[in-house]
């Protein structure tokens, strides 16, 4: 009861603190103060508007409304004026009478001035903006339970493709923007409060405020020869100025994840059944025989878990953010899982009217377990094989080996840690001026760490002595960024111009140990001494290894210069001329320096005066830009042309090895980045008073001086098929972008739609006349010597490439008839002669299917009706085939999908599915494994419920929701395979299906608690 | 507030007056990898150079082109192995049905001008280290020897070829003319011949560098090829008159194990018995190592049955250049192959092939490693001789000649009065076919019979029948890969 009085007096006891030691400084200041209360709702929706700003003019001081809109603000007696705003409205300054309720109607500012827009290098009004820039908010960066924030990307954005390349915990999605500008690495580069990165798997979502992804030059070009893929900026959560107390925040989410869709595989009578059509006899009951479904044996439910907790808020001086996240997921198959704790602090100091200080830290400690690639064993391993002996011990699986055994003896480790932030300081000074200057690092540190026990499956799966891994890798990247901005308002011109410098230095080193036959397996063991292996009846002579280098693309530094104007007249026509001028240690003396212009104009239409008798027309801007990008991330070290240290001649009267060296591979002298120029012409669009937004888009990119190898003659020296670098691809891009918005409230629902789409247009345009003849860029290696891939002018990057089939052959007359490769036999695929030259060899190999998908599109709902929340989001792909590559790897006898029930026993039994064989002629690479990799995905269904505020007040809980999720509950596809997302970082072999980690399907339960 | 002011002035000007050293900052030298332009550049380096051109020699790729078509497309061999192995690629080289993507063109060009670029590096970079002058002229010469053998091949393979000489040649270079290389070839060997030294003058741990001897008698070769018999009777008497080489008392002890390094040695290309050419094995010896049992190699290079059938009664060499099944060598008894007929007819029962491998690449041991050990000769005594003897008779000196002829017929003999009686002749022509039926006998399957039938004229007669093209086949087209990097700037040899 004691006790109970106090916490009603205190309150929160924590939050109650901090407000009283707030209200205290606050009460210092102004010795005589009285209480404004009031409630901010909008003018056009008639909603209460949380999160509104109210300030007292003239000093930083101010309130943010709660959760229904309210505020309680105490000023000074006398004459205040308080200034209103909330994004997307016009502010309002409103003069205190002695009226102590003040409630203000905001009304939406047609276009809309105050709103910015984050973009490289500091933020825009967004009328003011010519790029084509999308931004995500919080909430929608939050819905998908995902390592990565990125993932949730994925149908968000027009112009964004984001596909996981498998579901490994801790695995980072691909992301191309706007189609595939490169063979190399075509991935956009991120910009988390002006630190520049490739990855952000290191970052929290809920700790990130807005996600804004820079597609056309015109936002692109201020980042130079690194802009060329996209750039994503991310800005971390901060505390709002003005806002006067702590504000804490709590999420829970529990979930399970199961494979989203198993493969159709045969059963072991099945699978007996099969063999004995072609080598009659082999199985004889084969009822009796055991029946194993691997793929129940390697994959299970498995938990995720995330949590986090933040307080946020600001003093008159400082604003600060402090969050910190757990996020463990374990993996569906055994022996991999991905658990990550991220730190978060940013904090701004108002050191003086004139200077701020401030900091972004986030520090990322995490561990991972990586399982060994059973997935694609499973897919193999003959059903008819049980997995344990009598005996207990794993059994010999022919041709695969055991993928249990498999997983049994995996350990294999990362763990690290990582940590990107910047300190900052800005001065502003003659009114419109401000320099700031902001150091930033990203270091990150990870240790590797596999262990292998001997053991013995079978004569093909076995390890005679232990094999102990370790690998220590560390990066440090330094950012120095100057800038001096101007900002001013003429009344008829506007004018803002950011110019600056940057200085970056990054280094990296690794060293891999290896180590055998460790006197112990338990983990206490896992260190390496120096170990000596001599068994020579099995050739084996090991001293273990050391492998110590750096990654040259983490060895660099740069120099830049940077410059944007961006002048709007009369609010209507807007200029935005960038440049960058980037100098790269990656590049030879003459290629150091490159310049990255852009230019781009905008019309705000909607501002004319003949546009405003369109009373439902909100909004309508026309904009087009042209730029010129680099992408950096190429290998760069091929410029050097190399000593071969490993040569030995036999010399000496004892033919005793001597040992030589020469020059070795040829560089290029001449590497330079990768450009891209790009068109984008765009319009916005707001009907009714913006319920109805739209955004449309058309780009034109294309990429030169893509990086390729060439083989040049022989006279060089270089040796047989030894290719050099060079500049010499080029590939084009285009495509239509749009977003549509809708946006209202019926009685108590509210509700939104939105839709967007993009269509991708790939093409090569050339590659080589450089140096050779080499027109074709192969990829997809299967292995065995063969290619699925085959780029060449004309066709997508990455273009499939085998036989095209008509059909089977139903008799020998058949057979016979038309031409064929010497093993066809009755029943098997009829490969079309594409040529015509009456034989049928390699050469009528041709295009049979691309892999970029030609439609990608976005489409989400939300609903809120007094309390409950909604929300679907759906994505999808059109266009793109997948090649099952996993099938036709064939070598030895495996599993088959089950579509193999249908072959062909004998004329006329089918017509599409050849008869079963073990491997050989129906296997080779044809478009009889490319399939349709169209999909439409339910990405998450979110439902929620939000406690009336009536009561969760009383437990001094603002805000208080529950809610049910389901990730990837539901893939709509005709692909067979776990999943239609096949990412590749290699684009010469995305779409290629090896059978990778299968990605999964998550059902939550969530908290989310504000107070 | 003045003082406020005045820092954040200073604040300002310190940020933007800090312009970085530019240079400096952005060069970022290469790390852990050694730089073509870090290279050579000391003593240490020079040798390491040095070395790399030998490397090259024992390349599979060096030995024409790794298959070996000169024997095939001579009279002395045929493709071998089993029928069906390596038919489409190796077997045309048979029959003269040789086309421009044939295979083996593109490995054997490429080979020969790694090789090139090798040397090229000695040559180029080597005179520019402070050094011991002495070395370092050695080493500049041994790199001369090595691209004059590499040129040599080049301009009987293929004729004129893309000349060049230094290590960054430009793009779009052209076949220079067959005399040009030959020029090249020419001065290369004469200034090897000023600088290197006698191969007594090596250290025993040296042995198997290039020689002066060497070099004098690949000169007299070179000259044989130019039918400049007065030169070549120079430089090849030069080899005989300084007195240092002498014929192995036992015939196959010229190319086996025991005469490694020997006394008829003039050049060699040294290996060690390792199955891997990047630890020191050579697979020449593997591609033409007995088939089957015992296991030697792939049994590639079989002894044609005119051949068998040229050697005169009773001529042990017979024995020495052909295993047949049944034969017991070094204590291990010949079964052969499974794959392959012991002997083939052909329709009208005439035998045209009878399984038999190769004995000048036998090395002691049942096994494919024993073979990669084989130390490939590619100039010895007895050749030398026998190119002395041809051109003294060409220059009208045939008593000279008949000395060093039966020189040759006197070790061939091995102490046997009764057979291979020295020749007596002193008719020019007479003469000049029992010296080049000599050297089919003496030199059978070590790579020379094609080119010594080419430069003698005696392809048509010889190899008409086997599909010898004449005005085509005297050389080899030029990889049509090469001319496809060349963008057509290489123009094909003729009737290709």
């Amino acid at each position: 009861m004691q006790i109970r009085e106090t916490r009603k007096k205190s309150g929160t006891p924590k939050a109650m603190l901090l407000l009283l030691f707030f209200l205290f400084v606050i009460s210092v200041s102004y010795a005589q103060v009285r209480t404004i209360t009031g409630t901010i709702s909008a003018s056009d929706t008639k909603e209460t508007l949380p999160g509104a700003t109210v300030q007292i003019k003239g000093t930083t001081t101010g309130v943010v409304t709660d959760i229904n809109g309210k505020y309680t603000f105490k000023v000074p007696e006398g004459k205040v004026v308080l200034i209103y705003s909330f994004v997307g409205y016009t502010t309002q300054e409103i003069e205190l009478s002695l009226q102590n309720i003040v409630d203000v109607l905001m009304v939406p500012s047609k276009t809309t001035l105050s709103e910015v827009v984050v973009v490289g290098y500091g933020t825009l009004r967004k009328m003011d903006l010519t790029g084509a820039v999308s931004t995500v908010k919080t909430d929608d960066i939050t819905k998908i339970t995902a390592m990565n924030p990125i993932e949730n990307l994925a149908g968000k954005v027009a112009g964004v493709q984001v596909t996981s390349a498998s579901g490994t915990p801790g695995e980072s999605p691909v992301v191309r923007i706007r189609g595939i500008g490169t063979i190399g690495d075509a991935s956009p580069i991120y910009v988390v409060d002006g630190v520049i990165l490739s990855d952000i798997s290191y970052l929290n979502s809920a700790d990130i405020e807005s996600i804004t992804v820079l597609k056309d030059a015109s936002a692109t070009a201020i980042y130079g020869n690194r802009g060329a893929n996209g750039v994503i900026v991310i800005s971390t959560k901060t505390g709002k100025a003005g806002e006067g107390k702590t504000t804490f925040t709590l999420n829970g989410e529990t979930g399970w994840q199961k494979v989203a869709h198993k493969i159709s595989l045969l059963n072991g009578k099945d699978y007996a059944n099969i063999i004995n059509e072609f080598q009659p006899g082999t199985y004889n009951n084969v009822d009796l025989l055991p029946n194993t479904d691997w793929q129940n044996l390697i994959f299970h439910m498995a938990p995720i878990y995330n949590f986090e907790g933040s307080a946020s808020g600001a003093s008159k001086t400082v604003q600060y953010y402090i969050g910190v996240g757990y996020f463990d997921q374990e993996g569906i198959i055994d022996k991999s899982y991905y658990k990550r704790l991220t730190l978060k602090i940013d904090n701004t100091y108002e050191l003086t009217k004139n200077i701020k200080l401030g900091n972004n830290i986030t520090v990322t400690p995490y561990t991972q377990q990586v399982a060994p690639d059973v997935t694609f064993q499973a897919y193999r391993a003959q059903p008819i094989i049980d997995p344990y002996k009598p005996d207990g011990n794993f059994n010999s699986v022919p041709g695969v080996g055991n993928p249990l055994a498999a997983l049994a003896y995996s350990n294999n480790f990362n763990k690290g840690v990582r940590a990107v932030g910047n300190l900052f300081g800005e001065v502003s000074f003659l009114k419109n001026f401000v320099i700031r200057s902001s150091y930033g690092i990203d270091a990150a540190y990870n240790k590797g760490e596999s262990f292998t026990p001997a053991y013995t499956v079978s004569p093909t799966q076995f390890n005679l002595y232990s094999l102990l891994g370790k690998a220590w890798s560390d990066n440090l990247t330094w950012l120095w960024e100057n800038t001096i901005s101007y900002k001013k308002d003429f009344g008829k011109h506007y004018l803002d111009v950011v110019a600056g410098y940057t200085m970056q230095n990054s280094t990296n080193e690794f060293m891999n140990l290896t180590g055998s036959n460790i006197i112990r397996d338990n983990a206490n063991f896992w260190y390496i001494q120096p170990t000596y292996v001599w068994d020579p009846s099995h050739n084996i002579n090991n001293i273990g290894l050391i492998t110590n280098n750096l990654d040259p693309n983490l060895y660099y530094s740069m120099i830049s210069y940077l410059v944007r104007v961006n002048y709007t007249l009369f609010k209507k026509y807007i200029l935005t001329l960038t440049y960058r001028r980037d100098g790269s240690s990656k590049f030879s003396q003459s290629n150091r320096w490159g310049d990255f212009p852009s230019i781009a104009v905008g019309w705000n239409t909607s501002e004319e005066k003949f546009m405003s008798k369109l009373k439902f027309l909100s909004k309508l801007k026309l904009r087009g830009s042209w730029g010129i990008v680099g992408n950096d991330k190429i290998p760069y070290e091929s410029r050097y042309s190399l000593v071969n240290s490993n040569l030995v001649t036999v010399l000496g009267t004892g033919s005793s090895a001597d040992p030589g060296a020469t020059y070795g591979m040829i560089g290029n002298n001449n590497l330079k980045w990768e450009t891209t120029s790009q068109l984008d012409v765009g319009l916005e669009t707001g009907f009714f008073k913006d319920r109805l937004t739209g955004e449309f888009d058309y780009y034109d990119k294309e990429t030169y001086g893509i990086l390729v190898g060439l083989t040049i003659p022989a006279y060089f020296g270089n040796g047989l098929n030894t290719k050099e670098i060079f500049n010499a691809a080029k590939v084009q891009n285009k495509g239509f972008e749009f977003n549509l918005g809708w946006r209202d409230q019926v009685g108590k629902l509210k509700y939104n739609f939105g839709i967007n789409g993009t269509t991708i247009s790939n093409k090569i345009i050339s590659i080589g006349g450089v140096s050779g003849s080499d027109t074709v860029l192969y990829g997809g290696y299967l292995g065995n010597g063969q290619n699925v891939t085959a780029s060449r002018v004309g066709l997508p990057i990455g273009a499939f490439y085998g036989y095209k089939t008509d059909g089977l052959f139903q008799t020998q007359s058949e057979l016979n008839a038309y031409p064929h490769l010497a093993d066809a036999t009755v029943g098997s695929l009829r490969y079309i002669d594409v040529n015509g030259d009456g034989k049928l060899d390699g050469r009528d190999r041709t295009y049979i299917g691309s892999p970029i998908p030609t439609f990608i599109f976005g489409f989400s709902a939300g609903f809120e009706y007094r309390g409950i929340d909604l929300a679907i989001d759906i994505q999808g792909q059109t266009g793109n085939k997948i090649f099952n590559a996993k099938e036709i790897i064939r070598p030895d006898q495996y599993n088959y999908e089950s579509h193999v029930l249908n072959a062909w026993t004998g004329p006329g039994t089918s017509y599409t599915e050849p008869v079963a064989s073990s491997g050989g002629y129906n296997y080779l690479p044809s478009d009889h494994y490319v399939q349709d990799g169209s999909f439409l995905r339910f990405r998450d269904i979110i439902l929620g419920y939000t406690l009336p505020s009536g009561i969760t007040k009383k437990i001094y809980v603002q805000k208080l929701r529950i809610y049910l999720k389901a990730d990837n509950l539901f893939t709509w596809t005709k692909y067979t395979g776990y999943t239609p997302e096949i990412g590749s970082s290699d684009a010469l072999s995305s779409g290629v299906d090896f059978g990778a980690y299968p990605t999964t399907s998550v059902y939550s339960i969530g908290l989310n608690l504000n107070f | 507030m003045k003082l406020s002011r005045i820092s954040i002035l200073l604040f300002a000007l310190v940020l933007f007056m800090i312009m970085p050293g530019c240079k400096k900052f952005l060069q970022k030298d290469p790390q852990g990898i050694l730089t073509a332009d870090q290279f050579p550049t000391s003593a240490s380096d020079a040798l390491l150079a040095t070395n790399a051109v030998y490397e090259s020699l024992r390349g599979w790729y060096y030995h024409s082109g790794g298959y070996p078509i000169l024997d095939i497309m001579s009279d002395d061999a045929r493709k071998g192995s089993n029928p069906s192995d390596q038919a489409s690629t190796v077997g045309p080289y048979d029959y003269f049905g040789i086309t421009p993507t044939q295979d083996g063109l593109d490995r054997w060009w490429n080979a020969l001008y790694v090789g090139v670029r090798r040397a090229n590096v000695v040559i180029e970079k080597v005179p520019l280290i402070a050094m011991d002058a002495t070395l370092q002229s050695r080493y500049i010469a041994e790199a001369k020897f090595l691209r004059a053998l590499f040129y040599f091949d080049f301009v009987r393979a293929w004729g004129g070829v893309p000349l060049v000489t230094t290590t960054t040649p430009p793009l779009g270079l052209v076949r220079s003319s067959k005399e040009e290389i030959y020029t090249l070839i020419i001065n290369d060997l004469q200034s090897a011949i000023n600088i290197l030294p006698l191969k007594s003058d090596y250290v025993s741990a040296d042995v198997g560098r290039a020689t002066k001897e060497a070099a004098e008698a690949l000169l007299a070769k070179v000259y044989l090829f130019r039918n400049d018999f007065v030169n070549a009777e120079t430089y090849a008497m030069d080899v005989i008159n300084l007195n240092k080489y002498s014929l192995e008392p036992v015939y196959t002890d010229a190319n086996g194990i025991n005469g490694n390094n020997g006394v008829e040695s003039v050049f060699e290309i040294g290996a060690i018995q390792v199955e891997n050419e990047d630890a020191g094995g050579d697979q020449y010896g593997n591609t033409q190592g007995v088939r089957g049992n015992p296991n030697k190699g792939w049994g590639f290079n079989r002894p044609s049955v005119d051949l068998r059938n040229s050697f005169e009664t009773g001529d042990p060499r017979y024995k020495g250049t052909v295993i047949n099944l049944g034969d017991t060598i070094d204590g291990i008894v010949i079964l052969g192959d499974g794959q392959t007929p012991d002997i083939t007819q052909d329709s009208s029962g005439k035998i045209i092939e009878i399984e038999c491998y190769n004995r000048k690449v036998w090395v002691p041991g049942a096994t494919t490693t024993s073979n990669w050990g084989l130390h490939r000769r590619l100039i010895r005594y007895a050749d030398v001789l026998l190119m002395a003897a041809e051109a003294l008779n060409e220059n009208g000196k045939p008593t000279q000649a008949l000395t060093y002829l039966n020189m040759v017929r006197a070790r061939a003999r091995q102490g046997n009065p009764g057979i291979l009686p020295d020749i007596t002749t002193t008719d020019q022509s007479q003469l000049r076919e029992l010296i080049f039926n000599e050297r089919r006998h003496e030199l059978g399957l070590e790579g020379l019979r094609f080119w010594d039938l080419v430069r003698t004229g005696r392809a048509p007669t010889k190899l008409g029948p086997l599909g010898f093209v004449t005005g085509k086949n005297e050389i080899l087209p030029i990889p049509q890969s090469e001319i496809d990097l060349s963008q057509g700037v290489l123009v094909q040899n003729p009737n290709y």
